[in-house]
C-alpha cells in the first residue's frame, strides 16, 4: 500500500490555478511589504538626519495603507497559499514540512515580530522619540527581509536541490542553501522595491504637498529602478541554475507563452518609474493605480505560473512528482521511490483511497474507473474538459476519440518518462484501458456534459450501460 | 483495508526532524496563544457591535466599543500568525489526519481564506468609520464580519474534528462507492465543543477589561468615570462567561463516545475545574486582585484545555492504534538550532523590544521618551539583526561551495 491521500479535484482550472491566484495576491502583499519596509527606514533615516518630520507623515499614510493591503491580505494569503498547497497536493506540502519545519518556525519567529512590528510602527510615529522610531524602523526592514530570506530558500528546494547532496545526506542544510538559492533570492530581493515603489507612488499620488511629494518619489524612484535592474540580472543567473526538464519546459512552453508580456512589462515598468522621477508632480492616482496592478497582475501572474509550470513533473526537489507519487529514492531519508511498484502492482491495489467496487475494472465500471484515475494521476496538472485552460489532456489530444491510440501514448512516452515535463506514469494494462477508455469517451462527447460535475460518476456508470 | 494501517503509512516517508514529543509541547503551547487571541477577539468584536448600538443610552458606550473595535482588529492580525505554529506543528506529527481533513473539505479549506480576507475588510470598515457620532447602519459591516469569523472558527473546528474520525472518511469519499473530488462538505461537526471554544469568548472579553483598567489606571486623560464603567462590566462578564462556558463544557464531555472512557479522565474535569476557580476569582476578588493576574488565570484554563484536546485526539487515534510515539525520526540538529536561536534572539529580543516600547508608549501621555533600557534593546534589536542575516549568509556560502566542490 502506499500513503496517498484523496483527491480534490477543481473542474477546468484545477486545483492548480486556484494556488496560483492566492499565489499571485500573496507574492504582490508580502514583496511589497518587505520592499516597503526598507523604503520607510531609508526614508525615515533621511527625515531624521535632515529634520524633515513631514517625511514621517507619508510613512504613516503608507504604513495604514501597508496594514490593510499587505497585512491583512499578506498574513491571510501565506496561510492561505500553504491551504491550497494542502488541498491540492498533500504529500507534496507534506515533503516539504518535514525537511524544513524548523525553518519554517523561524519564519514564523520573524512573521510573528513583524506583524507586532508594523502596528508599532505606523501607531508609535511621533509617539516616542524620533531616535528611538528610527531604530524600530530599521529592525523591522531587516526582520521583514529576514522572512524572505527563510522563505526562498524553501521555495527553491521545490525547484531542485542541484545536485546529489541533499539526496544523500538527507541534512536540511543541503536542502535549503541549494543550488538556486541566491539567484532566486535576488530576483526576490530586486522586485521588492519595484512592488514597493510601484505601491508607494499610490499613496505619494495623494500627497497634497508639493515639494514632500517630490522630495519622496526621488528617493522612492531610483530605489525602484536599482531594484528592477538587478532583479532582472539575477533572473538571468537563474535560469543557469534550472534543471534540463525546466529548461525544456521554459523553450517549449513558456518563452512562446509568457515572453512578450513579460518583456513589455518590463520596459512599461521602467519608463513609468523614470517618468515619475523626473517629472513627480504628473503623477496622479488615476495612473498609479492602474499601472499598479498591470503590474502586478501582468508581471507576476507569468513569474508565479511558470516556477511552478518549470517545476514540472515535480513539486518538490525533484523527488515528490505532482501527482502525488514519490519519484526516486532518497536514501539520506530512507525514503523508497514508488514508481516501479505502481508499475507493478497498479493503482488500484495500492491508493488506499478507491472504493472497493471500483479495485477491480469490469465492463460496468470501467469508464468510472478510468475517471478516478485520471484525476488521481494527471489532474494535479490537467484539466479534463475540453476548452479547460489547464492543459486540458482533450485538447492536448486533440480531442481524439481513438482509443487505441491514446492507449498507445499512455503506453508509450508516459510509461517510459520521455517528456521531461510529465512523470513517469507506467501502469498495468487494465489501469490504462479505463483511463484510455474514459479520455476517448470525453472526446467523443459521450461523457462531455457531466465530467466534470460530481454525479458524473454514477452517470459514466449509466451511459456506459446505455451504450451497450 | 484498515484504516489504522493506511494512517500509518500515510506518514510523511521523510520521518520527522526531532523526537515527536517536542513537536507535540510546540503545537499545545502555541495553540495556548491562537485559542487566546481567537476568544479575545471574538469577545471584543461582539462587545463592540453591543457597545456600538447602546451609544445612546450612556456616556462610556461610545469609547468602549471604538477600543474594542481597535482590540478586535489587532486581535485577528494576532490570531493569524499565532495560528501558524501549530498549524506547523500539527503537520509534522498529526499529518495523515491533518491532510486527509482538509482534502475532504477542501472547498471549505478555500473558503476559509477568502472569507477571512472579506471578514478581516469588513471589520477595517467598520474601524475607519466607528468614530463619534457613527451612522448606525455601519454596525452592519460589524456583524458580517463577525458572523464570518465565527463561520472560520466553525471550519476550523470541522478539520480538527475529521481528523479524529478516520473510521468515516472513505463514507465522506465515496460515499456508496462512487467518488466525490469536491470537498464541498464540512462532513463532522461537535457542536458541544464548537460552542464551548467560542463561549470562552465571554470570559476572555471580561478579563482583557480587568487587565485594560489595571493598564490605563496612570492616564489622566481619559474622561473620569469610564474606568469606574469598565471594571464592573469586565467583572460581570467575566463571572457569568465563565460559568456559561463551564455548562458548555460539561455538555462537551457527555457528549464524547462513552467507549472512550474520555469523561472518567482527570484532565477533562481539570478543566471543568479551572472555570470554577476563574469564577470564584472573577467574582469575589476581582477588585483586590490585579488585573493580570486574572488574566494568568485565564490562560490557565487554555493552557489546560490545550492539553485536553490533545488527550483527547490521542484516544481517538489510539483506537485505531495510531500513535506519534512510534514515528520514523531523522534528526536535523542545525536547523533545530536555527529556530530556537531565532526563538530565543529575534523574538526576545526585537519582540520583546516592540512589546515594551508598545507597552510604555500606552500608559503615557504625549511623547514618549525611551530611557537608557529600552535605548539598548533598541540598538541590541538592530545589532541582533544585523548579526543573524551575517551569519546566514557567511553560513550558506559556506555550504553552498562546499557542495559545489563536492558533487
Ligand atoms: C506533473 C504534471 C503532469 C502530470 C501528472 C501529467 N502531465 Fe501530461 N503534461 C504535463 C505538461 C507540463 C505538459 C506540457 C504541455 C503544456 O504545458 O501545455 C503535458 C503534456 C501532455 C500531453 C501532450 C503531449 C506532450 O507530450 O506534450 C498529453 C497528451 C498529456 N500530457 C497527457 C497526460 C496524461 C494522460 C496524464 C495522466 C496519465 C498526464 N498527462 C499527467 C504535465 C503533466
Ligand atoms: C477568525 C479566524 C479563526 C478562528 C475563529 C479560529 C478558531 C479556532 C478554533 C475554535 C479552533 C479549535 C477547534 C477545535 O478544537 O474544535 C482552532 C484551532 C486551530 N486553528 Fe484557528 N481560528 C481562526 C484562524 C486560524 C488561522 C488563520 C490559522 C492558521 C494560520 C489557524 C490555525 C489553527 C490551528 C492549527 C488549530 C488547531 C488544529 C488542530 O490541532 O487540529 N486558525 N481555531
Amino acid at each position: 500500500m502506499l500513503g496517498m491521500y484523496p483527491t480534490f479535484y477543481v473542474p477546468y482550472i484545477g486545483s492548480a490555478w486556484v494556488m496560483g491566484i492566492i499565489g499571485v495576491i500573496h507574492v504582490v502583499a508580502s514583496h511589497t511589504s518587505v520592499g516597503a519596509a526598507f523604503l520607510f527606514a531609508v526614508l525615515e533615516t533621511k527625515a531624521y538626519r535632515d529634520d524633515q518630520p513631514e517625511i514621517m507623515g507619508f510613512i504613516k499614510r503608507y504604513g495604514v495603507f501597508l496594514l490593510v493591503f499587505s497585512y491583512i491580505i499578506g498574513s491571510i494569503t501565506g496561510p492561505g497559499i500553504w491551504y491550497a498547497i494542502t488541498v491540492a497536493s498533500p504529500r507534496g506540502v507534506s515533503g516539504l514540512i518535514h525537511n524544513f519545519v524548523w525553518v519554517w518556525a523561524a519564519e514564523w519567529v520573524y512573521f510573528t515580530v513583524e506583524v507586532i512590528g508594523v502596528y508599532a510602527l505606523v501607531y508609535l510615529i511621533g509617539k516616542v522619540d524620533r531616535l528611538t522610531h528610527l531604530k524600530l524602523t530599521w529592525s523591522f526592514a531587516l526582520a521583514s527581509w529576514a522572512t524572505m530570506l527563510l522563505i526562498v530558500g524553501i521555495l527553491s528546494f521545490m525547484m531542485w536541490p542541484g545536485n546529489e547532496g541533499w539526496y544523500l545526506t538527507g541534512s536540511t542544510n543541503d536542502a535549503f542553501y541549494n543550488i538556486n538559492f541566491f539567484a532566486h533570492l535576488g530576483v526576490r530581493t530586486g522586485s521588492m522595491f519595484v512592488m514597493a515603489a510601484v505601491v508607494g507612488f499610490m499613496v505619494a499620488a495623494g500627497i497634497k504637498d508639493e515639494d514632500l511629494k517630490r522630495g519622496v518619489i526621488r528617493v522612492i524612484a531610483p530605489i525602484g529602478l536599482l531594484g528592477g535592474l538587478f532583479s532582472v540580472m539575477m533572473f538571468l543567473y537563474y535560469l543557469q541554475t534550472l534543471p534540463t526538464n525546466a529548461k525544456v519546459m521554459l523553450q517549449a512552453y513558456l518563452i512562446p507563452a509568457y515572453a512578450n508580456t513579460m518583456i513589455g512589462i518590463f520596459v512599461a515598468t521602467t519608463a513609468y518609474l523614470v517618468f515619475v522621477w523626473w517629472k513627480p508632480h504628473r503623477l496622479k492616482l488615476y495612473i498609479a493605480v492602474p499601472m499598479f496592478l498591470a503590474i502586478a497582475v501582468l508581471g507576476v501572474w507569468p513569474e508565479e505560473r511558470m516556477r511552478e509550470s518549470m517545476r514540472k513533473p515535480y513539486v518538490a526537489g525533484q523527488y515528490i512528482y505532482s501527482n502525488q507519487v514519490i519519484a526516486r529514492d532518497v536514501p539520506g531519508k530512507s525514503i523508497r521511490g514508488e514508481v516501479d511498484l505502481i508499475a507493478e502492482k497498479g493503482l488500484l491495489k495500492l491508493h488506499p483511497f478507491i472504493p472497493d467496487r471500483l479495485r477491480e475494472v469490469t465492463d460496468d465500471n470501467r469508464l468510472e474507473v478510468g475517471e478516478l484515475l485520471a484525476k488521481i494521476a494527471c489532474a494535479n496538472c490537467h484539466a479534463l474538459e475540453p476548452g479547460a485552460p489547464l492543459r486540458s489532456i482533450p485538447d492536448k489530444l486533440y480531442g481524439s476519440p481513438d482509443k487505441d491510440m491514446i492507449a498507445a501514448f499512455l503506453r508509450g512516452p508516459l510509461k517510459h518518462g520521455a517528456a521531461p515535463y510529465m512523470p513517469r506514469i507506467d501502469l498495468p494494462d487494465q489501469e490504462v484501458d479505463a483511463i484510455a477508455a474514459y479520455l476517448a469517451s470525453v472526446n467523443a462527447g459521450t461523457l462531455e456534459k457531466s465530467a466534470a460535475s460530481h454525479t458524473s460518476a454514477p452517470i459514466t456508470a449509466l451511459i456506459e450501460r446505455e451504450g451497450k | 483495508m484498515d484504516i489504522g494501517t493506511v494512517m500509518n503509512v500515510m506518514r510523511d516517508p521523510a520521518g520527522i526532524p526531532a523526537h515527536p514529543e517536542l513537536f507535540r509541547i510546540l503545537m499545545i503551547v502555541t495553540w495556548v496563544f491562537h485559542i487566546a487571541f481567537v476568544t479575545l477577539t471574538l469577545g471584543a468584536a461582539s462587545l463592540a457591535i453591543y457597545a456600538f448600538w447602546r451609544r445612546d443610552t450612556g456616556p462610556y458606550w461610545t469609547r468602549l466599543s471604538i477600543a474594542m473595535t481597535k482590540v478586535a482588529k489587532v486581535g485577528v492580525s494576532l490570531l493569524i500568525v499565532l495560528g501558524v505554529a501549530p498549524l506547523l506543528f500539527t503537520q509534522v506529527i498529526y499529518d495523515p489526519q491533518w491532510y486527509a481533513s482538509n482534502v475532504l473539505s477542501a472547498g471549505w479549506a478555500i473558503g476559509f481564506i477568502f472569507t477571512l480576507i472579506i471578514a478581516y475588510c469588513l471589520w477595517f470598515a467598520f474601524y475607519f468609520s466607528n468614530k463619534e457620532g457613527a451612522k448606525r447602519h455601519i454596525g452592519i459591516f460589524a456583524v458580517i464580519a463577525l458572523l464570518l469569523f465565527l463561520l472560520d472558527g466553525l471550519i476550523m473546528h470541522a478539520l480538527s474534528y475529521q481528523a479524529l474520525l478516520p473510521g468515516q472518511w472513505m463514507d465522506w469519499y465515496a460515499p456508496d462507492g462512487v467518488v466525490d473530488t469536491r470537498g464541498a462538505y464540512l462532513h463532522a461537526i461537535q457542536w458541544p465543543r464548537y460552542f464551548f471554544i467560542i463561549s470562552l469568548s465571554v470570559p476572555a472579553i471580561g478579563l482583557y477589561l480587568l487587565a485594560y483598567d489595571d493598564y490605563l489606571k496612570s492616564r489622566p486623560d481619559l474622561p473620569e468615570g469610564y474606568l469606574g464603567f469598565v471594571r464592573p462590566l469586565g467583572r460581570k462578564l467575566g463571572a457569568s462567561g465563565s460559568l456559561f462556558a463551564l455548562i458548555l463544557f460539561v455538555w462537551w464531555q457527555f457528549d464524547n463516545p462513552s467507549d472512550s472512557n474520555l469523561i472518567v479522565q482527570p484532565g477533562g474535569w481539570a478543566v471543568g475545574a479551572a472555570l470554577l476557580v476563574l469564577w470564584f476569582e472573577v467574582t469575589f476578588f476581582a477588585d483586590k486582585l490585579h488585573g493580570y493576574l486574572l488574566l494568568c488565570g485565564g490562560l490557565v484554563v487554555l493552557l489546560l484545555l490545550a492539553i485536553w484536546r490533545e488527550v483527547v485526539r490521542a484516544t481517538y487515534l489510539s483506537a485505531y492504534g495510531y500513535s506519534i510515539v512510534d514515528q520514523k525520526i531523522n534528526a536535523d540538529w542545525p536547523s533545530l538550532a536555527l529556530f530556537f536561536l531565532t526563538l530565543a534572539g529575534v523574538g526576545g529580543l526585537v519582540g520583546g523590544f516592540y512589546l515594551s516600547l508598545l507597552y510604555r508608549a500606552g500608559r503615557v501621555q504625549g511623547v514618549y521618551q525611551a530611557d537608557r533600557s529600552i535605548a539598548a534593546m533598541g540598538t541590541g534589536a538592530v545589532a541582533v539583526l544585523a548579526v543573524w542575516i551575517a551569519v546566514f549568509f557567511l553560513y550558506g556560502i559556506a555550504i553552498f561551495i562546499e557542495n559545489t566542490f563536492a558533487y
